[in-house]
């Protein structure tokens, strides 16, 4: 069992909201240099994990899937370095795909789970394929939901010099590190407003704003600044070698990656499945958590089902 | 699209030959008519509570005379308060419901829920007053002072709460529409709450709510205060402590006259059915689930 240590630089968190389920087991994985805080929820299998997205949330995102779940599943959730109740390292190195994925494996370690259905929000793509590749004995399924993903265009909007000084802070001039120094807040209203363009997102809205009041400019910037591990051709070969069954959710407003990243992932992996939501954001699981649930319910039952076939024969 | 689809939709003709239609859900006992608070909306407002309920109990539902599907009758007299009270009777009738409870949200729901239980006795099993829409028990909220100060007088310009004001809603209802469920859909994360009923409200008719307004109400507070009294029936009153279109001490008043409990719901506005659905459909379900076999027939 891992200890709760305090932090080394002083972490005020917010007053967290009352929760639908609460965890049956908290606790941390121990790095070498800080920790990796997870939960896990019911029992039943498979195993699900959420796969954490960008530090810019925690694990709360998964607000509306652990609570359903959990009553069908055993289900881990985990806060990536950086948020929630993990720690807050500044090193870059820390953030790098390779290392997530690392931490992926070292938390389904501790938390009992062999192989698991991973179901993924955003740049969870990334260490979602790298662990893939590396132990597909240990994934029965991939859920990539809005994912960011090199396989499409770029979000022509979000193509702003992080470390620069700035004449403003206009639009995604905020994703600067000197406007986070300056209005970090006012980062984070932005960059969710882009997140959930659907009409009536006020409370997911909300609640992401609190997420990312969890983490702080400098240890957010670290992520950005981690050097990358896996170049295309790697990720490219890396996808088409994924055997697992797997689903591709996305939103057709996307505005945070690009619509063309979930449909290009879905077809560098061999018998993916594309479903798009008409209208819906890069959160659709927070937006629209009954349909989002249903799709993955339906998908694990699919899983399970052919699972049973080639047991049987 | 709905989360469920009536069984019977029909229509009946009420006493003064006005058509009010109604829809039944589901098939348990007892019945529950969930009532609606017309002519400025219909019967969609309880649309979180339709699905529900009608799993375990028989759902009836109607639109009020001047909104929905029922008909649009323009003279004040058409909105009498026993016309109104006379259409929950017929709906009762036509869709074959000897006893129901009652369940009914702010003046349309709550009073007239209190009048047919006065009247009727024999065929109320409960009620379920939300957001308790008593008249006269307490001053009104100073908003429908304020409008209600100028209804009737041509203005420069309509702003807040002069917007109630018959020139105004003929000249710009949506507007009206908007303003009023913003004020009395306050809190936080409400704005599909308000777009439903701003779209419920534009369903509806300018003329009827013009006479609605204009129609007579024939008692005073000592005929309310003794109509309440006389309801014999358990009750349940739930109210928002925030509620800024009945105040929350007529919901005590009424506590006091019938002897019935108080759920105040902390933070809340008016309409809790629509923003608080599952809270409501809770205190409904245990509500219900509190009552008697039945009555003696």
């Amino acid at each position: 069992m891992g200890t709760v240590r305090a932090p080394e630089r002083p972490v005020v968190r917010p007053h967290e909201q009352s929760r639908a389920r609460y965890p049956d087991r908290t606790d941390t994985v121990e790095r070498d240099d800080g920790w990796i805080a997870w939960e896990a929820y019911g029992s039943g299998d498979p195993p699900i994990v959420f796969v954490p997205p960008w530090q810019i949330v925690h694990s709360r995102v998964w607000k509306a899937q652990i609570p359903d779940f959990a009553r069908r599943h055993h289900v881990i959730a985990f806060d990536n370095r950086g948020n929630g109740r993990s720690d807050r390292p500044v090193d870059p190195a820390t953030h790098t795909t390779l290392a997530r994925a690392e931490n992926l494996a070292a938390v389904m370690d501790a938390a009992g789970a062999p192989s698991a259905v991973l179901v993924g929000l955003s740049s969870a793509s990334g260490p979602m394929i790298v662990f893939a590749a590396q132990h597909p004995e240990r994934v029965l399924g991939l859920v990539f939901v809005c994912p960011a993903t090199p396989f499409g265009e770029p979000n022509p909007g979000r193509d702003v010099p992080f470390e620069d000084l700035l004449p403003d802070d206009d639009g995604w001039r905020k994703e600067n590190i000197h406007s986070w120094r300056r209005n970090f807040r006012g980062y984070l209203e932005f960059f969710f407003s882009e997140a959930f363009p659907e009409p009536h997102s006020t409370k997911q809205h909300e609640d992401a704003v609190g997420y990312g009041l969890d983490t702080d400019a400098e240890s957010l910037a670290a992520t950005l600044r981690a050097p990358p591990t896996v170049d295309l051709d790697t990720v490219s070969g890396m996808c088409a070698r994924i055997g697992a069954p797997t689903l591709v959710i996305q939103g057709t407003d996307e505005r945070i990656s690009h619509v063309t990243q979930a449909s290009g992932l879905a077809r560098a992996i061999p018998h993916a499945r594309l479903v798009l939501i008409e209208g819906g954001g890069h959160i659709v699981n927070t937006r629209d958590p009954v349909r989002v649930n249903l799709l993955i319910r339906d998908f694990i039952q699919t899983i399970k089902a052919s699972g049973n076939a080639r047991a049987r024969t | 699209m709905r989360a469920r689809e009536p069984d019977v939709a029909a229509t009946v003709t009420s006493g003064d030959g006005v058509r009010i239609a109604y829809e039944t859900f589901g098939s348990g006992d007892p019945t529950l008519v969930l009532l609606p608070s017309a002519p400025i909306i219909h019967s969609r407002q309880w649309k979180g509570q339709v699905p529900c309920l009608s799993r375990s109990w028989r759902v009836v539902t109607f639109d009020g005379r001047g909104n929905g599907n029922s008909d649009r009758p323009t003279e004040p007299e058409a909105y009498h308060d026993d016309r109104m009270v006379g259409d929950l009777e017929a709906v009762l009738d036509a869709s074959g419901t000897h006893q129901a409870v009652l369940v009914g949200l702010c003046f349309d729901g709550v009073w007239r829920s209190i009048r047919f239980a006065a009247a009727n006795p024999g065929r109320v099993l409960g009620i379920v007053a939300f957001s308790v829409g008593v008249p006269f028990l307490t001053p009104s909220q100073p908003g429908y002072v304020t409008g209600g100060a100028t209804f009737d007088d041509e203005l420069a310009e309509y702003q807040g709460w002069a917007k109630m004001n018959r020139y105004h809603w003929r000249q710009d209802y949506a507007d009206w529409s908007q303003f009023f469920f913003s004020e009395i859909a306050s809190e936080p994360h409400s704005t599909k709450l308000i777009e439903d009923a701003v779209g419920w409200a534009l369903d509806g008719s300018v003329d009827a709510m013009l006479a609605d307004h204009d129609a007579d109400f024939p008692y005073d507070r000592a005929a309310v205060e003794a109509m309440c009294r006389s309801v014999t029936c358990p009750m349940l009153l739930v109210h928002g402590s925030e509620d800024t279109c009945q105040p929350i001490a007529r919901a005590h008043i009424l506590a006091d006259l019938t002897g019935a409990p108080l759920v105040v719901v902390d933070g809340a506005d008016h309409l809790i059915p629509g923003r608080h659905p599952v809270l409501a459909n809770l205190l409904i379900r245990d509500f219900v689930r509190s009552l008697p076999e039945g009555l003696p027939a």
